[in-house]
């Protein structure tokens, strides 16, 4: 259990210089679906922060509340109890314009599936936020990361003419055209086969080694946890554990553990 | 299967909702459309039935022919003697000379009390005959006995506050004459007016002299002594009555009337019951749509009840059965809205000045049945395309999981559109420009709106591009608002094409109406050379007495009245109607460009002939032709002119107004032309001219603008009718906009999250929805407008020879139509778009 106090301990202070560290944080985050017997916690005062410029694995079995961190971070979702932090703004606090023009601006998304709108081209789908935000996109930055994905020679296809591979990439790409100040990635490889899968984690990867960017990833595949830097385990809706520099085989340790 | 259908219907309400309005508006017109004929039929048979009730047979002239329509044939009289001999008639109880004619009643204060929309104005012999008076009864006073009593009808009494015992004037196609108001009539049943008619009824002698001639009648009526039937009192007065006069019974004249007033309602009927096809052809456009996407949005349900045994033909029959419910119920509604269309086309008439004869509404049961059956129908038939395309689904194929991507229209369906487009285009142009016949004209119009509905789903990107290029002004929600009104060109064709319908109908119907009112500005400047117009004081009124005409003459200042008539009778066999000109002044005040001949050789037997009759028939000066009239029979007439220049006389065939007075017996004027004397002040003549008219309030006398003005407001207002009734066929299609917009945001829940996930706020969500619902209402009245300036160009150029010169497209009413196209559909968009903004993010962006 002393990792989860260390995790709780890094939160803990909300001091300006440790903040200045934390890309997001979740303070006593809870989350309760239904009302009164029928009430169910999927989060149970969960304490959380996720550290500038690293990538952040989420992992645990299902229904341990991952997921709906994950959503609650990303300010999808609000929570029935506590604060989340991006950056210095609570944005546990925001009304609904103000929130969606914080994901707009400042988060990237990735999810599982459904990732791009079938009536626009890939290149039309990576800049869509900006062009949401009736702003022009910065031809270098996305020119880079065009490039980073591998994409350059598909870019004015459709995504029903794209791989599902090709899609989480050019899904990947779009939540980092706009320079967010965090990605959430909700099980991106669930919907791959192997190898586009970790062709996906590896441009996350570097995404953070080579562009700098905060990447936080939901998963429950060990195989794609350990190209984080740190993974934290949640079960029953709390934070049971957490590993620094993690791989397949001690990420698969501490699930079995979990799942005991 | 039966509770898999009911439960999905209800669990779609608000589609049902929309579904239901769009065939229940259909159906409520084309119940009321029905309900208000059988009524205003009903109405004109107790105007004839009524009357001639109590009547065992008629002895009347023979007419050469019988009016098919109209209020029946207008009839010859017959010598006042005959009266004598039918009454020495074995099994005659009593007959009674009748006279009819034109009776113009005015209120206590000399004005003339107009019908609404031109319904008759008569007089009547008042029978002494209980029997022979048939249903008509006094409601107070008596009837009248002096030369100087009048009856009226309870209705203007009534409504014109005239009291038993005053003096009204009442005018006549002779002088006007003063009466004692002595008693009112009914007509049993607590009516006091004849549909909409009013009716003076004076004793036989008087009227004989006001409304005929004092030796003749207009027809004899006889009833039998008990015992003999009608045919053999028909009989025996066939074998007395002088040649050229016929007995016939009076249930053959009662039958003669009812089948007139249906020829006469089957032109209201069919015009009504075409706005109620339009209606219902949008509507079913709709139930097409919203099954097809229903269907779509269906086929994992579909697949899995049959993958779990539904044979192809249960699930095919639980769609239709959902149909037929849904056609059901909505034509019920419709029938009972029906009665409420009904009243409100009537009002709609009274104010357009098209009042008809009118009665309490009857509710026919055919008109239920056929509304059941025809609602009932669209729906079933609408929903067969969709219903059965949806069983073809493989299971295997709906279990998979899909986005509802894009549609590519077929190039089939483009070869088709175009094609039938084209030939329809070409048998337009060759009815304009060849030979081709009207027919031509009239199925080459069909031709290109069919090739335009079915080619429409291929202009969709083309059109939206265009339509929706303003839209980049606003950003992302503008552009992916085209993106998704293109993304399925066939369901956004369909949906607009309800649109396109109703504007290209009432586009071209406005600019028909826009050239007809700038070709009569040309013909009253260049056709005539008049300087005032006298015309009837009510828009509809048949016409004024001649009285009035011999008044204006005498009035200082004026040099020339020529009076204009108009009637119909039979030339070379042929049904045909004709004008009547004062040939002393005609050449003086019209400029007809007669090329042969002059108006001033009429004489007691010539007729001046359009063109276009001469040559078709072959007619040059000198030539005979050989007319029929319903009064007085056969007449050769010497063609004596030939006049080039339809517009302001539009028939073929133009008399003296005293060769209708002989051949037709004494007639209104329907218009006169007034010229003034050189240096005369036109403004001081008119007043002087309208001093004069005091005493003729059935006639006005109007300038040059006014005139068109008159003509003008009837145009307007029949246009105004058109509109209003197309104007339902618009609102079923916004009602499909709306369904289609309900069901794409329903469809799209998933990316409609993803938006909202990466940042689109609510409002832009809305925006969204709304601009996409702006383009494609915009698509469909685009398409609408250009097509009906097509077709009113068309028409009007098809009608060149008929007078029709000018081509007028009313620029700013059509934009005026577009702007509330556009605006009706952000209208349309709000509900969807509320319910677009409301998407739960989470549910839509988290696949389970």
């Amino acid at each position: 259990m002393t990792p989860t106090a260390t995790a709780t301990t890094t939160t803990g202070n909300p001091g300006t210089a440790a903040g200045a560290q934390l890309a997001a944080r979740a303070d006593h985050l809870s989350k309760v679906y239904g009302v009164g017997e029928a009430a169910v916690a999927a989060l149970d005062d969960v304490s959380v922060g996720l550290d500038r410029g690293r990538f952040t694995a989420i992992m645990g079995p299902s229904g341990s509340g991952k997921s709906t961190l994950l959503h609650l971070l990303a300010g999808l979702d609000r929570p029935t109890s506590g604060t989340v932090h991006l950056g210095d703004t609570e944005i546990t606090r925001l009304r609904d314009k103000a929130l969606t023009t914080l994901r707009r601006d400042r988060i990237g998304f990735i999810f599982q599936s459904f990732n791009l709108l079938p009536t626009m081209t890939a290149a039309e789908n990576i800049v869509l936020p900006m062009r949401i935000a009736g702003r022009r996109p910065d031809p270098h930055w996305v020119a880079s990361i065009v490039e980073t994905i591998g994409l350059s020679g598909r870019l004015g296809h459709r995504p029903s003419q794209l791989s599902g591979g090709q899609q989480q990439r050019v899904a990947a790409a779009r939540a980092l055209a706009s320079r967010p100040d965090i990605v959430f990635a909700d099980e991106p490889t669930g919907a791959l086969d192997s190898k586009s899968g970790t062709e996906l984690l590896k441009f996350l990867r570097s995404a953070v080694d080579d562009l700098g960017q905060t990447v936080v990833m939901v998963t429950h595949d060990p195989g794609a946890a350990c190209y984080a830097d740190r993974v934290i385990f949640l079960a029953d809706g709390h934070v049971v554990d957490e590993l620094l520099a993690p791989s397949a085989e001690t990420v698969l340790d501490r699930m079995k553990s979990l799942g005991d | 299967m039966w509770t898999a259908t009911f439960r999905s219907m209800v669990a779609h309400k608000l589609r049902l909702f929309l579904t239901t309005m769009s065939i229940t508006l259909g159906v409520a017109l084309l119940a009321g459309t029905m309900i208000l004929t059988n009524t205003m039929g009903i109405a004109f048979d107790m105007l004839f039935g009524k009357i001639s009730a109590g009547t065992d047979a008629v002895v009347r002239a023979e007419a050469p022919y019988t009016a098919s329509e109209g209020v029946g044939t207008d009839r010859g009289p017959i010598p006042a003697s005959v009266l004598e001999q039918i009454r020495q008639v074995d099994g005659v109880r009593a007959a009674e000379g009748s006279v009819r004619g034109y009776a113009l009643l005015t209120d206590n204060d000399g004005r003339a009390i107009t019908t609404n929309g031109g319904a008759p104005t008569n007089g009547y012999s008042m029978p002494s005959d209980d029997e022979l008076l048939g249903d008509v009864e006094v409601l107070s006073g008596h009837a009248p006995r002096g030369p100087h009593e009048v009856v009226i009808d309870g209705t203007s009494a009534a409504d014109h506050d005239i009291a038993l015992g005053s003096t009204i004037k009442v005018l006549f196609q002779g002088p006007t004459q003063e009466f004692t108001v002595v008693g009112t009539v009914g007509y049993g049943d607590g009516i006091t007016d004849l549909g909409g008619t009013t009716s003076a009824y004076f004793a036989t002698a008087t009227a004989q002299q006001v409304l005929g001639s004092p030796d003749q009648f207009d027809s004899i009526d006889v009833s039998a002594d008990s015992g003999v039937s009608q045919q053999e009192l028909a009989d025996r007065l066939s074998a007395v009555i002088p040649q050229g006069t016929e007995a016939v019974t009076g249930a053959a004249v009662a039958k003669e009337n009812a089948e007139a007033t249906k020829e006469n309602f089957k032109i209201v009927g069919m015009v009504f019951g075409m706005f109620a096809a339009i209606a219902l052809f949008v509507g079913s456009f709709i139930i097409w749509n919203t099954f097809t996407m229903t269907v779509t949005q269906r086929s994992r349900e579909i697949a899995l009840l049959r993958a779990i045994g539904a044979r192809r033909r249960q699930v095919l029959g639980s769609l239709l059965l959902e149909a037929l419910v849904l056609g059901l119920a909505a034509s019920a509604a419709g029938i009972g809205l029906g009665v409420l269309v009904a009243k409100g086309l009537k009002t709609l008439m009274d104010a357009v000045g098209l009042a008809l004869p009118f009665t309490t509404l009857q509710v026919p049961t055919s008109a239920i049945w056929a509304s059941l059956l025809v609602g009932t129908g669209v729906t079933v038939v609408a929903a067969l395309v969709p219903a059965r395309r949806a069983t073809k689904v493989l299971p295997i194929e709906a279990l998979r999981e899909s986005t509802p991507g894009a549609e590519k229209p077929s190039i089939r369906r483009a070869v088709i559109g175009v094609a039938v487009l084209g030939a329809g285009v070409a048998g337009m142009l060759s009815a304009l420009y060849g030979d081709a016949s009207f027919k031509v004209f009239g199925l080459g119009l069909l031709a290109v709106m069919v090739g335009v509905l079915i080619a429409l789903p291929l202009a969709v990107r083309p059109l939206a591009a265009a339509i929706a290029a303003p839209l980049k002004l606003r950003g992302m929600p503008g552009e992916l608002a085209r993106q998704n009104a293109t993304r399925n060109p066939r369901r956004t064709s369909a949906t607009a094409a309800a649109l396109m319908i109703g504007l290209t109908l009432v586009v071209s119907m406005g600019v028909f109406a826009s050239s007809l009112k700038a070709s009569f500005g040309d013909v009253l400047d260049d056709r005539t050379d008049a300087d005032l117009y006298v015309a009837t004081s009510s828009a509809q009124a048949p016409g004024f007495s001649p009285a009035a005409v011999d008044a204006v003459a005498k009035v200082d200042g004026v040099a020339e009245v020529s009076a204009n008539g108009w009637g119909e009778a039979h030339f070379e066999g042929e049904p045909s109607s004709y004008s009547s000109v004062d040939p002393t002044n005609a050449d003086d005040v019209m400029n007809l460009d007669i090329s042969q001949g002059s108006f001033a050789d009429l004489g007691k037997d010539g007729v001046v002939v359009a063109k276009s009759a001469a040559t078709a028939h072959g007619w040059e000066l000198g030539d005979t032709v050989t007319a029929q009239f319903a009064q007085s029979g056969d007449h050769t007439l010497r063609v004596v002119g030939i006049y080039d220049a339809k517009g302001w006389i539009g028939d073929d065939y133009v008399i003296s107004v005293a060769e209708q007075n002989a051949f037709a017996g004494p007639q209104l004027v329907s218009t006169a032309l007034v010229t003034v004397d050189e240096g005369a002040d036109v403004g001081q003549v008119q007043d002087a001219i309208d001093a004069a008219l005091a005493d003729h309030p059935d006639a006005q006398v109007l300038d040059q603008a006014g005139f068109q003005k008159v003509a003008s407001g009837f145009i307007d207002g029949l246009l105004t009718l058109v509109t209003v009734m197309l104007a339902l066929a618009v609102l079923i299609a916004l009602l499909g906009i709306v369904n289609t917009l309900a069901l794409s945001v329903f469809e799209r829940t998933r990316e409609l999250g993803l938006l909202r996930a990466v940042g689109m706020t609510r409002g832009q969500v809305r925006a969204m929805v709304r601009w996409e619902s702006a383009v494609i209402s915009l698509i469909g009245a685009v398409s609408g407008a250009v097509l009906g300036i097509g077709i009113g160009v068309a028409l009007s150029q098809v009608l060149k020879d008929e007078g029709i010169k000018s081509v007028s497209i009313p620029v700013a009413q059509i934009l005026v139509y577009l702007a509330l196209a556009a605006v009706a559909g952000v209208l349309a968009a709000v509900g969807p778009a509320r319910s677009a903004a409301k998407v739960d993010v989470l549910k839509a962006v988290v696949s389970d």
